[in-house]
């Protein structure tokens, strides 16, 4: 989330945006872009998804820019924009179950997560501190939460927000979405608990 | 307060969300409780455990990402304003009378410019493809129904055309065809297909970069490697060679890998070397690894940076 002195610079940088200034769109863009990417890549795990998420977030940023009426953050209506994308994605892949998490490569069946690590460019030397055969738990429980449950954890581990500000993100109040972050916190500690 | 509802708040502790209160009531209780002392270290060590497995985007990613919005972004227009944000405009009375009268006849003259020129112009004007014809409307979707008098009906229909076009592939319009097709989103066969085509014609500098455009973008793997494919005689390219370096440390598919390789391997340098090198750090798939260390050992240079 923007900082209050980041938050003047972007009240001009979204007012020019919506004159139709390019570069400022792009600033803007650049403020956020990386947390959009790593929500959606978190949420998905898979860098395609990922990808077609970012698209369609600031795609959809960009055609209604004119309409934002600083009714709240421009963070928080931007996370509202991109938690529904991936909120549907990952309901239609619960509906369908047509998203497996493992592929087939040339050395067998991998974890889908395994895979994304290979598709990165730098990798984050802690990760390696876990054993592959947590990674897969971790991912498999995260699998098993709800779609709802899981973007609350997400939001709020990953991406640092406020649960009051989750809630306004999610449209729910600061309480539904505590709840929600307890639950997913609760099935957490269940699945993993001879681990830890 | 009890165990029980100390336990509920740990991991409202650690993400910093209990009041003041609520938190001096637990660290009071933890002082005190060897047990709950004990269950938060374990929440402790899940929560570090959670944070380990978060996923950073590269900058490779967040980079092709940014190039393809732009793309998209020059393609699409912003939403109109809704029509309350616009009634104060639509309520402003504004006079210009005599350019008015001039746009007026602008636009009429325009109008049946093209409407006489339509119908003096020959069909085939602007185009050397041969072959071309107009077929029978192929989509159609009832709009509207009507009813008549003596059980007649109107009906109105959306038509689709399709158009049968042949040519030779090195006419100019047979292939920008072919290059729009090869980026149609919503149908990877015919992707493949146009780039299998396409890469025939690598030498035209439209149809490379088409070509490295889908090697890098293209979320189906059998296009990028018919893109790769027709690459193959621009191996000593910089511009080919920092793409495909890209994808080398990139791509999720291993058979993508492995061409890329292939391809880079042609020309041996020592920026080779250290791409090479940098992929047995990060590669997890045992025969990509395999052909990485043959090529590093053809190029008497060691596996691993240390």
């Amino acid at each position: 989330m923007a900082h209050p002195a980041v938050r003047m610079d972007e009240t001009v940088l979204i007012r020019s945006a919506q004159q139709g200034d390019e570069r400022a769109f792009e600033e803007l863009v650049r403020l956020y872009d990386q947390n959009v990417l790593r929500l959606a890549l978190n949420l998905l795990r898979s860098p395609e998804d990922a990808n077609d998420i970012y698209q369609e977030t600031f795609l959809r940023v960009f055609k209604n820019l004119q309409n934002f009426r600083f009714d709240c953050s421009f963070s928080t209506w931007l996370y509202r924009i991109a938690t529904n994308l991936c909120l549907d994605a990952l309901r239609k892949r619960r509906v369908r179950k047509e998203e497996d998490m493992v592929v087939e490569t040339k050395d067998g069946v991998l974890d889908r997560m395994d895979t994304i690590e290979e598709s990165r460019a730098e990798g984050n030397p802690q990760r390696h501190l876990l054993s592959g055969q947590l990674r897969q738990r971790i991912g498999k429980v995260l699998e098993d939460l709800t779609p709802r449950e899981r973007t609350v954890f997400e939001l709020r581990h990953y991406e640092g927000l406020r649960l009051r500000a989750i809630g306004e993100v999610l449209g729910t109040s600061e309480e539904a979405a505590k709840n929600c972050l307890f639950r997913a916190t609760q099935k957490m500690r269940a699945a993993l608990g001879d681990f830890t | 307060m009890n165990c029980e509802d100390v336990r509920k708040w740990f991991p409202l502790i650690l993400y910093g969300e209990l009041t003041f209160d609520q938190e001096e009531l637990c660290e009071v209780h933890l002082d005190e409780c060897d047990a709950c002392r004990q269950e938060m270290a374990r929440e402790k060590a899940l929560h570090r455990a959670l944070t380990e497995v978060e996923w950073t985007p590269s900058a490779a990613m967040l980079a092709q990402a940014r190039q393809q919005l732009r793309r998209n972004i020059a393609n699409a227009e912003p939403a109109k304003r809704r029509w309350w944000d616009r009634l104060p405009a639509l309520l402003t009375i504004r006079f210009h009378p005599v350019p008015a009268v001039w746009q007026t006849a602008g636009a009429l003259a325009m109008l049946a410019l093209g409407f006489f020129g339509a119908r003096i112009a020959p069909l085939e004007l602007g185009s050397r493809t041969t072959g071309a014809s107009l077929a029978e409307p192929a989509v159609s979707r009832v709009r509207y129904v009507e009813p008549m008098a003596n059980q007649r009906v109107q009906i109105v229909l959306d038509e689709t055309r399709q158009r049968v076009l042949s040519g030779d592939l090195a006419d100019q319009t047979i292939q920008k065809l072919l290059l729009t097709a090869a980026k149609d989103p919503s149908d990877p066969g015919l992707r493949v297909e146009s780039v299998n085509l396409l890469k025939g014609r690598s030498d035209s500098a439209e149809v490379r970069s088409a070509l490295l455009f889908a090697v890098q973008h293209d979320t189906n793997s059998g296009v990028r490697l018919k893109a790769l494919d027709g690459l193959k005689s621009f191996s000593a390219d910089p511009e080919t060679r920092k793409v495909l370096t890209q994808v080398l440390l990139t791509d999720s598919n291993p058979g993508v890998r492995t061409q890329v390789i292939d391809l880079l391997v042609q020309q041996k340098n020592e920026n080779m070397v250290g791409v090479l090198q940098e992929l047995m750090h990060t590669e997890n798939n045992g025969y990509v690894r395999m052909r990485c260390e043959r090529a590093l050992h053809e190029m008497n240079a060691s596996l691993e940076t240390f």
